[in-house]
């Protein structure tokens, strides 16, 4: 395993070997940080559950960094956050890892579950609905007790090392009969359930990331409390934190309140004119020209 | 003097023999005469005279006319003029003694106005009318009677042209001549000059073009003239006749309407409308007149210069498009293009254009299930709201006025909107409706319940003394048997009124304020509306002082104190009261605050007498700047210097008038609603005052100042409040949201929820409103059709097994066809051992892992395979009348022929056939069209059942454009069961085809339906017919191009149309109609069930 490095700009290295160094910025807004860690600790997989950009990659991203400054262990090096955005022709071998082609020969190659599994890191896998069903039931044994994770090609199992821990997350908002998830995968994880943050504490976040004015972000924190109420009435989804930020980056450049509310929230919310003039409507109301 | 006494002797026998009368006729006449002539002539008179006795019959009558007239007459005239007066008067008398007599006894008057050259003419009018039966004597005998009055207004050749109306009136009724005739010297003494020669030139246009319309003319046109500028009548009337020149016997009720119309306009625009219509009657007299009738509604919504831009817009049509048809239709408002340049320039805005928009933008701010509705439907539930023309709210839904014209931008209406919405939506968002009893705000103490106390023990003593003085008093209710919070908070008040107004002014102060500081945004137009109605509130120094008070802080509610006029020895209670208000503006404050802030505010009123103060309007003065402040601490009662009130008379107290944004608050009634709905879900508040009381209700509504007394029908107050009530209770019964659905509003009612649980309500139907497609105008005419959607009814359920039966082998073939059909969509399926395509990825996954020695699998196949498919389809049934048609009479005809042969020799054997024949009919009824419809719908409902694609079937029928029947025999979301094949049973022929409505409809139904290919299969017996479509009765284009155009629509809209016509003519009018759309004649009508199913498989395929 050789780590490249580049001079020209960029970093290449094994996906174990990745540590974030930096604190990811999250408001905790209930008990989540805490569970987590007691998850971590008890070795019991966690399923993040909650609408598109309310926080969970970020989550995990900032509990990758706490648990590695916290009780990451010092051999271990902390904890390695692996993520695998799920889509539907992810296959196990995609997962566990596949035999190359070297020359005559060919060569093992793991894929980034054994990767986790070996390195004891956080495996994250996003948007996990996706993956296909044959995909998820791969993942049992490594979530109960048992820890293993079965290797058919090589005819090995691999036993987690101490710091492993799986996490998904899942958006019920999508939920449909072809996309659920199994209850068989569902029972073996806890759940913590994310939603927008309220008001004042989603301010706070669109202020500290995206660098507006505190009375901007507390603002288009109102704005997106506002168009949530949509939610089911017109729209699917409700305005993320996300994009709120995204809002706020824009305004906080000097694009107009508005302006930018139009591209980042109207425009990017929905396709329905209908919908996007009751949108903009109620931007109008809240932001002066 | 003797030779006039000699000729009266001479011939006093002679004329005796005519008349008794005639000789006296005679000796008067002779003395009138005899100053104006000498002796020969005088002879010559009398012979004369007495010639004209003998010329015929009864010429001695007119011989009486001419002795009584020759005074006066021989004073104008000449002899000779004279002489060739009675020449006349013979000569008429040859026709008719009758017109003579008319003419003689005219002639004194008519001379007044007539040279003695223009006689001869005169006479000749008449004579015209003349036409020797005793009705056209009448006529012209008439004609010389009422003559001499119409030369006060119209000169001879004009009356002359009267005349010729008249007598061309003659032609078609006498009775209608004499009243034209009888009517017309008041009528044009009235008219004035300019205009008298105009109206007989549109008198004559109208008779020629449309006689009867004559009288009516008469009649009613010199009242219609009177509503247009005098100065601008002549030019109409101009105008009315070239219009009805050219267009015939809509003349004349185009003149009455347009006038109506022009009536209704301001008297200074009479000049440019008329002008302008005169511009466009070259080109098109009848989109002039259109024009007209038009302008005072276009007039509403635009301002003089928008109203020219969208005239403009209509002369481009017609004079660079050379569109007169499309011109008249744009003029008449019938045109998509005109509806959408008149939006595009009005400033007002309607509420049903935004309605969608508002109800999300008010969901969105409140968080509610709000709905957004017109005033007019708060109005007709008759539960307490009065005003249309105010916004307001009930606690689940906004009611807006229907249309806003408040600015002369739209921009700036389209604001007004927003902030009434704002506002209404402040309401339920920071809670004015959550008022709870004794609960403290945020700025305020509480002192109702203190205030209860009183209150009881004021009113307990009220009803000692009534019980003292003999009365019965009222049985006072305990606290905690008032109906809501908001009751009892009034109930601690004396005055219900007071209270009620101060409560408004101070929570709405409140609202705006938590509006402008959440709504950075609308704040600038929140104040422009505020201060919008600052100066539209009524002068303050006239009002009774305690009713100034309350005035004075709605103005400064609205933000505009500088508008405030208090006087300056009072001004301790204004600065107590403005003080007061502030408080509710800061941030934090709730409804509870702003009960308080009603409450002390209710002491400051009530020691303010409600008298009308006698100063001079300048010492009312504004308040100084540092009055405005926040109240320290509330202010109470009675603290003011009571010396320095002015005396007099306390007048009723009435509440200022609210401004139109803030609208309607009615605080009790709407907690009360809130309550009874709850009542109603079965959840009950909270312990403490469980269900109401009829008692209760009953109080409430009886003491609730949100109520006046006056809307109650009037001396039976109990009936109409229990009226009330229920309308209430029905009221919580419904859920908002809903009430909009019933009324079929435009596109959005949704109509698919099918028929499980329908049996025994009420056919309902819903309203769909449809463009059509004026193919002259080259427009749309905008909601021209109105669609009616109906589950069709239910026959009974043998019908379909009888036909499966019948149909057997058909029904095994076409189910094994569709079973064979290709499937349209495919997707990939990967992983296996035998395919069409290697998957490279597997393919190499599977050679690494052969060499890596680990269990390959061969499984690197992938194939395209069917899924589901993807298919929706409409069939359309014609229901229209004809389809009732026997098929069998045609063949009837070819068989009579045949069998004329076998049974010629023999009557036996053809009696014998008869009566079989007969008993088979008997036994089964000959076919109709419509039952091949039927067999075709089962036998499409059988295949598509085999193959699973989703499909629909409706039947279309009606009669005029607002009564399309659009029948739903199977939705195209609904599941096939036993009611689809009771109502296929039940298909019959009903009225006409309007096709293109039909069609627009399924369009609409195809559209909403998600599927990847969309089929509409209309089947039809004929060619599109109906009342209206099209301009007459026999003109058929109109209606193929309508139904052209909204086959068109279906292929824009990504449907595949597809027509089938048994209409052995249908060739012709088909190949016009469906341009590059598949069509089908099928010849042989009983082939239809088994050429359908053959047809949608291609389609389907395609």
């Amino acid at each position: 395993m050789t780590t490249a490095e580049q001079t020209s700009g960029f970093k290449q290295l094994q996906v174990e070997d990745f540590r974030i160094t930096e604190e990811p910025y999250y408001l905790p807004i209930a008990d989540e940080v805490e569970l987590f860690e007691t998850a971590y600790e008890q070795h019991v997989p966690v399923l993040l559950k909650g609408p598109t950009g309310s926080g969970k990659t970020r989550f995990v991203e900032h509990m990758s960094w706490r648990l590695h400054r916290h009780i990451g262990n010092v051999e271990a090096e902390g904890v390695p956050l692996i993520t695998v955005a799920c889509h539907e022709d992810l296959t196990a071998s995609d997962l566990v890892g596949r035999y190359l082609l070297e020359g005559d020969d060919t060569r093992w190659i793991d894929g980034p579950i054994s990767r986790a599994v070996k390195a004891g890191a956080i495996c994250y896998l996003d948007e996990i609905v996706e993956a296909r069903k044959d995909t998820t039931v791969l993942i049992h044994p490594l979530t109960d007790y048992r820890r293993l994770l079965p290797v058919e090609k090589r005819g090995e199992l691999l036993e987690a090392a101490d710091g492993f821990l799986l996490v998904m997350s899942y958006n019920p908002g999508y939920q449909s009969a072809l996309k659920d998830l199994k209850h068989s995968t569902r029972q073996r994880f806890i759940a913590i359930e994310f939603d927008y943050p309220p008001r004042d504490q989603e301010a706070e976040i669109i202020h500290v990331e995206s660098g507006v004015d505190r009375d901007t972000a507390q603002e288009l924190a109102k704005l997106a409390e506002k168009v949530r109420n949509l939610k089911e009435h017109g729209l699917a989804e409700g305005v993320s934190t996300r994009l709120l930020v995204y809002v706020g980056k824009l305004i906080a450049k000097g694009i107009t309140p508005r302006r930018a509310c139009q591209t980042g929230i109207v425009w990017a919310l929905t396709d329905d004119v209908e919908v996007q003039r009751s949108i903009e409507e109620v931007v109008t109301s809240i932001f002066d020209e | 003097m003797t030779l006039s006494a000699d000729l009266t002797a001479q011939y006093a026998s002679e004329l005796r023999g005519f008349g008794a009368s005639l000789p006296d006729d005679f000796a008067r006449g002779i003395e009138g005469v005899s100053p104006s002539l000498d002796e020969v002539q005088l002879e010559r008179w009398a012979r004369a005279g007495v010639e004209l006795a003998n010329s015929s019959l009864r010429s001695w009558e007119a011989a009486a006319e001419y002795f009584r007239a020759s005074p006066a007459v021989a004073r104008e005239l000449t002899f000779d003029q004279l002489l060739q007066w009675v020449d006349l008067a013979t000569e008429l008398s040859g026709r008719s003694s009758l017109m003579s007599a008319a003419f003689l006894k005219g002639t004194p008057e008519a001379l007044d106005h007539l040279g003695s050259d223009d006689l001869d003419a005169w006479s000749r009018q008449g004579d015209r009318l003349c036409r020797g039966n005793w009705k056209s004597i009448a006529l012209s005998a008439l004609y010389f009677q009422v003559s001499p009055r119409l030369l006060e207004s119209l000169p001879l050749d004009s009356i002359g042209r009267l005349v010729d109306i008249v007598d061309q009136l003659t032609e078609r009724s006498y009775e209608l001549a004499t009243t034209c005739l009888e009517s017309a010297p008041p009528i044009f003494a009235a008219l004035a000059p300019a205009d008298r020669a105009p109206f007989l030139a549109f008198a004559r246009a109208v008779t020629r073009a449309s006689w009867a319309d004559t009288r009516l003319y008469f009649e009613r046109g010199p009242r219609l003239l009177e509503s247009i500028a005098p100065g601008q009548r002549a030019a109409f009337l101009d105008l009315a006749s070239r219009v009805t020149m050219s267009v015939g016997r809509q003349g004349f009720p185009l003149f009455a309407d347009s006038a109506q119309a022009i009536a209704d306009m301001p008297e200074d625009d009479h000049e440019a409308l008329i002008a302008f219509a005169s511009r466009l009657a070259p080109g098109s007299p009848a989109a002039a007149m259109e024009f007209l009738k038009s302008a005072p509604f276009i007039r509403s919504r635009l301002t003089p210069e928008q109203m020219e831009q969208w005239t403009e817009v209509g002369v481009d049509i017609l004079v660079n498009e050379h569109n007169a048809e499309g011109a008249e239709a744009y003029f008449r408002l019938e045109s998509t293009r005109a509806e959408d340049t008149l939006r595009a320039l009005s400033a007002r805005i309607e509420l049903t254009s935004i309605n969608t928009m508002l109800r999300m933008y008010a969901k969105a701010l409140s968080g509610e299930q709000v709905s957004v509705q017109s005033t007019e439907n708060l109005v007709d539930r008759n539960i307490g709201w009065v005003t249309e023309s105010t916004a307001t709210t009930e606690g689940t839904a906004i009611y807006l006025p229907p249309f806003v014209n408040t600015f002369p931008e739209q921009q700036a209406n389209f604001q007004v909107y927003k902030v009434f919405t704002t506002h209404q939506t402040g309401r339920m968002e920071f809670g004015s409706f959550g008022y709870r009893f004794a609960e403290g705000g945020a700025h305020t103490p509480v002192t109702v319940t203190e205030r209860e106390v009183r209150r009881r023990e004021a009113k307990a003593l009220e009803a000692a003394q009534q019980a003292s003085d003999g009365r019965n008093g009222g049985s006072e209710r305990d606290a905690a048997d008032v109906a809501t919070a908001m009751q009892r908070y009034f109930n601690c008040f004396a005055d219900r009124t007071l209270i009620g107004g101060l409560f408004t002014v101070v929570e709405d102060t409140r609202v705006d304020a938590c509006v402008a500081q959440e709504y950075g945004g609308i704040r600038r137009w929140l104040k422009r509306l505020q201060e919008y109605e600052a100066d539209q509130r009524p002068a303050v120094h006239t009002m009774a002082l305690r009713q100034a008070f309350v005035e004075n802080l709605l103005r400064a509610s609205l933000g505009r104190p500088d508008t405030i006029r208090w006087p300056a020895s009072l001004n301790s209670f204004l600065e107590q009261g403005l003080g007061a208000l502030k408080v509710v503006e800061q941030r934090g404050a709730s409804v509870q605050d702003s009960a308080e802030v009603a409450a002390s505010l209710y002491d400051l009123a009530v020691s303010i007498p409600n008298v009308v103060h006698n100063l001079p309007e300048e010492d009312w003065v504004a308040p100084a700047e540092d009055m405005i402040s926040v109240a320290p601490s509330m202010p109470g009662g009675g603290e003011g210097e009571p010396q320095m009130m002015p005396n007099g008379e306390d007048l009723a107290f009435e509440n200022p008038q609210q401004p139109e944004f803030r609208g309607d608050f009615k605080p009790e009634l709407v907690q009360l609603l809130m309550k009874l709905k709850l009542q109603q879900d079965g959840k009950q508040q909270d312990g403490v005052n469980a269900p109401l009381t009829k008692e209760q209700l009953m109080e409430l509504l009886e003491n609730s100042a949100e109520i006046t007394i006056s809307e109650w029908a009037e001396g039976d107050l109990a009936s109409s409040l229990g009226m009330f009530l229920s309308n209430l209770e029905k009221d919580a019964g419904t859920p908002a949201g809903e009430k909009q659905q019933g009324e079929g509003q435009d596109d959005q009612s949704s109509g698919t929820d099918g028929g499980t649980d329908e049996e025994e309500l009420p056919m309902r139907i819903d309203y769909f409103y449809y463009d059509e497609w004026d193919f002259r105008a080259g427009d749309y005419r905008p909601r021209w059709t109105r669609v009616g959607e109906r589950l069709s009814e239910e026959g009974d359920d043998d019908y379909y097994d009888e036909t499966l039966r019948k149909n057997h082998g058909l029904v095994m073939e076409t189910r094994r066809q569709f079973e064979l059909m290709r499937p349209e969509s495919f997707r990939k399926i990967r992983r296996l051992e035998d395919g069409h395509d290697i998957d490279l990825d597997q393919a190499i996954e599977f050679i690494v892992d052969k060499r890596a020695g680990v269990g390959p699998q061969a499984r690197f196949y992938s194939r395209r395979n069917k899924i589901e498919r993807d298919v929706a389809v409409a069939f359309l049934l014609d229901m229209s009348a004809s389809t009732d048609e026997e098929i069998e009479k045609q063949r009837q005809k070819y068989d009579k022929d045949d069998d004329g042969d076998d049974f010629d020799g023999d009557p036996r054997k053809y009696f014998q056939w008869l009566a079989q024949r007969r008993a088979k009919q008997a036994l089964e009824p000959p076919k109709r069209i419509i039952d091949l419809e039927k067999e075709s719908a089962v036998l499409v409902v059988e295949a598509l059942e085999a193959i699973g694609d989703s499909y629909g079937i409706f039947g279309f029928s009606g009669y005029g454009r607002d009564n399309v029947e659009f029948h739903v025999i199977k939705d195209l979301t609904e599941e096939y069961g036993p009611r689809v094949r009771k109502r296929i049973a039940k298909i019959e022929p009903i009225r006409s085809t309007r096709m293109g409505p039909a069609i627009r409809h399924t369009i609409h139904k195809l559209d909403e339906y998600d599927a990847k290919v969309k089929i509409l299969i209309l089947v039809s017996d004929g060619r599109p017919q109906d009342h209206g479509y099209g301009r007459d009765r026999t003109e058929k284009e109109y209606a193929v191009h309508d139904t052209k155009q909204a086959l068109n629509e279906a292929k824009r809209n990504g449907i595949t149309p597809f027509l089938i016509t048994v209409d052995k003519e249908g060739h012709d009018y088909l190949k016009q109609m469906c341009d590059d759309i598949g069509y089908e004649v099928v010849d042989n009508i009983e082939s239809l069930p088994r050429r359908l199913p053959t047809l949608y498989r291609h389609l389907a395929a395609e």
